[in-house]
C-alpha cells in the first residue's frame, strides 16, 4: 500500500476489524469518511458511541437493550411460563419475526465447543437456573439451538441439566422447510423429519 | 480450451506442465490435488493465488470456477457462490491413475478410508454432510477428552452426535463393499490373469455395537485422551491368496492391485451413473507391461462409446502405440498447449 497519512491508516485498520468488513472495503469506507462533510461524520461517530454506551445484555434473559430488564422481560402481557433458549442476541429478532411466540427468552451466548475452549461454564446456563428458583411460574424450557453438531450436543447437555428441575424440556421441531419438495431434501433432513413426524389433525 | 468427448493424449517432456492440466480436472471435481499437496503448495511460485474453472457439459451446462489464496477462497457454480460442499459434490465425476496410486496398498489405513469415502461421496448425496458431522463430533470429543478432567454431560452429547453419525457412516461403507469388491477382483483379473486370488475386506474398528465398544474403550481413553473406536479407525485390508497385499506382495502386484482398485472406481460411478467418469491418467502407462496394458483397454473402450473423455499424460518416448486409434494429440511445452502434429482425421 501507498503511504497513507496515519490517521487514514488507523481509521482503515480500525474499521477492518469489524465482521465482515475485509481490507479492501476498510480502505473504501475510510476514504469515503475523511472525504465527506464534518457534521455528517459528526453524527455517524455520535451514533456509535451513544449505541455502544446505552445498549447493554439484559440482566435477566441476556438480550440487547436500553433498558433494564429489557422490554420483553418487562412485559406483562408476555407469558411467564415459557422460556425460549437462543444462542445468540440476534436470533431473538428472528424468532420476534415470526410473531407466532409470545414467551420470554434466554441467551445462551454460545454453544458448548471444546475445540474452541469453550465449556458449559462458559455459557448462561447458571443465569438461567437462576431463574428457575427466581421465578416459580416457569413450565417449558424450549431450546432454540442450532442443529449442528456443537448446537446438538448443547441441546442434549442442557436437557441432561435442567431435567432435575421439573420444568419441561422441549427442542424446536426439526425437518422439512416450509415449502420445500422432498425432492431437494438431503438425507439429514430427512431422517430428522422423519423422526419428528407427527399425527395430522382431523 | 475445448475438449471434445475422447481421448486426449498429453504429450511432452518432463516438468512442462502435462500433469497440471490433469490436476485441474481433479481439482474441480474434488476440490483436492491428487498428488497429495495442499492447496498453499498448488500456487505459483511468486503468485498469491490459484484458479481452475471450467464448463460441465452434460446435461445442460455448467460453468465452474475455483479461486484460492491463503487469504480468499471461493467456488462458484453458474455464478454463484457454493455454500455447501455437499451440494456441489458429484457434479463432475473423475478418476485419476497416478503413481501415488501406490499408497492405496502401502500407505496407511487413512488412504484406504480416504479412496472409501470419495467414492460415497461422489455417489450418495448425503455422505459427505455425514462424514463431515461425525469429523466435527469427534474431533469436539477429543478437545474434551485433552481436558485435564473432562466435563461427563458434554462428553455425553458429543458422544452421541458421534455414535449416530458413525453409525450411518460404517453402515454407508459397509454397503458398498458387496458392490465394489467384485469390480476390483475382475479387474485385477482383467490386468494380470494368472495371478493370485484378490480380497477385499472391510475391517470396521467397531465389531458389532459402537456404542458398548466405546463405552468399554473409556479406561484406555482417559489414558492416551483421544477417541480410539469409530469409523476414523476402519480399515479396507486387500489380500492376496489370503495374505496382505502390502505385506507380502511384490512391487509389481502393488501397482496392478492399485491400478485394479482405480478400476474398480471407475467401473462402480459408471454403473452408478449410467455414464463413465473422466479419467485421468497420468504417466502409469509407461509403467505397464503390454499384457497389463492390454487388461486396461475395455476400460478405455468403454469410454469411447459413451462418448466419455479421458486424459492422458505421456513422454514422448513411451507413449503405448496400441491405444492409438482416435488419439487427440497435444503437444504440452513450457506450461503451453497447443494441438499436436499428426492427428489423424476424424
Amino acid at each position: 500500500m501507498a503511504h497513507l497519512p496515519e490517521p487514514l491508516a488507523g481509521l482503515i485498520s480500525e474499521l477492518s476489524k469489524l465482521p465482515g468488513v475485509g481490507p479492501r472495503s476498510a480502505e473504501r469506507i475510510a476514504l469515503h469518511l475523511v472525504q465527506s462533510g464534518r457534521a455528517d461524520t459528526r453524527l455517524l461517530a455520535d451514533a456509535i458511541v451513544n449505541a455502544s454506551e446505552k445498549i447493554q445484555p439484559c440482566q435477566i434473559c441476556g438480550a440487547l437493550t436500553e433498558i433494564q430488564p429489557c422490554g420483553i422481560c418487562g412485559d406483562a402481557r408476555r407469558d411467564p411460563s415459557l422460556i425460549c433458549v437462543v444462542e445468540r442476541a440476534v436470533d431473538i429478532l428472528s424468532l420476534e419475526k415470526s410473531g407466532i411466540y409470545h414467551g420470554r427468552y434466554h441467551v445462551l451466548g454460545g454453544k458448548i465447543s471444546p475445540v474452541d475452549g469453550i465449556g458449559p461454564e462458559d455459557l448462561r446456563i447458571a443465569q438461567l437456573e437462576q431463574r428457575l428458583v427466581e421465578q416459580p411460574g416457569i413450565q417449558e424450557i424450549i431450546i432454540a439451538l442450532g442443529s449442528d453438531v456443537e448446537g446438538d450436543a448443547t441441546s442434549y447437555y442442557l436437557a441432561k441439566r435442567l431435567a432435575p428441575k421439573g420444568v419441561k424440556v422441549t427442542r424446536l421441531a426439526q425437518g422439512m422447510a416450509v415449502g420445500a419438495s422432498l425432492e431437494y431434501a438431503d438425507e439429514l433432513t430427512l431422517g430428522r423429519a422423519i423422526e419428528g413426524r407427527r399425527a395430522l389433525e382431523s | 480450451m475445448e475438449f471434445i468427448p475422447g481421448f486426449h493424449l498429453f504429450l511432452g517432456q518432463n516438468a512442462q506442465g502435462k500433469t497440471n492440466l490433469l490436476e485441474a480436472v481433479y481439482l474441480l471435481s474434488t476440490l483436492r490435488s491428487f498428488r497429495g499437496a495442499g492447496h498453499a503448495q498448488m500456487v505459483r511460485q511468486g503468485q498469491e493465488g490459484f484458479f481452475a474453472g471450467g464448463t460441465v457439459v452434460e446435461q445442460g451446462n455448467h460453468e465452474v470456477k475455483f479461486y484460492w489464496s491463503s487469504r480468499k477462497k471461493s467456488l462458484g457454480l453458474d455464478g454463484r457462490p457454493v455454500r455447501k460442499l455437499s451440494e456441489y459434490f458429484g457434479l463432475i465425476q473423475a478418476v485419476v491413475f497416478c503413481t501415488e496410486d501406490l499408497q492405496l496398498i502401502k500407505g496407511a489405513a487413512s488412504v484406504r478410508r480416504r479412496f472409501l469415502d470419495l467414492l460415497l461421496a461422489q455417489t450418495q448425496p448425503g455422505y459427505l454432510a455425514l462424514l463431515q458431522r461425525f469429523a466435527r463430533a469427534v474431533r469436539a470429543r477429543n478437545a474434551l477428552l485433552k481436558q485435564p478432567r473432562p466435563d461427563a454431560p458434554s462428553l455425553e452429547g458429543f458422544t452421541r452426535e458421534m455414535l449416530a453419525s458413525g453409525g450411518q457412516v460404517m453402515q454407508c461403507r459397509r454397503d458398498l463393499m458387496p458392490q465394489l469388491a467384485p469390480l476390483a477382483v475382475d479387474a485385477y483379473q482383467r490386468i494380470a490373469p494368472d495371478a493370485e486370488a484378490l480380497r477385499l475386506e472391510y475391517q470396521p474398528s467397531v465389531k458389532a455395537d459402537f456404542e458398548v465398544e466405546l463405552a468399554q474403550s473409556r479406561q484406555r481413553e482417559r489414558v492416551l485422551r483421544s477417541t480410539l473406536v469409530g469409523p476414523h479407525r476402519d480399515e479396507l485390508r486387500l489380500l492376496l491368496n489370503d495374505r496382505s497385499a502390502a505385506q507380502y506382495g511384490s512391487e509389481g502386484q502393488k501397482r496392478t492391485l492399485a491400478i485394479a482398485l482405480k478400476m474398480a472406481q471407475a467401473e462402480y460411478l459408471t454403473r452408478r451413473r449410467g455414464a463413465p467418469p473422466i479419467l485421468l491418467i497420468d504417466d502409469v502407462m509407461g509403467e505397464l507391461d503390454a499384457r497389463r496394458r492390454g487388461g486396461f483397454l475395455p476400460l478405455l473402450e468403454q469410454a469411447r462409446h459413451a462418448r466419455g473423455q479421458v486424459f492422458m499424460t505421456c513422454t514422448e518416448e513411451n507413449w503405448p502405440r496400441e491405444l492409438s486409434r482416435d488419439l487427440i494429440r497435444w503437444e504440452v511445452k513450457t506450461g503451453t498447449v497447443k494441438p499436436g502434429a499428426a492427428n489423424p482425421a476424424r
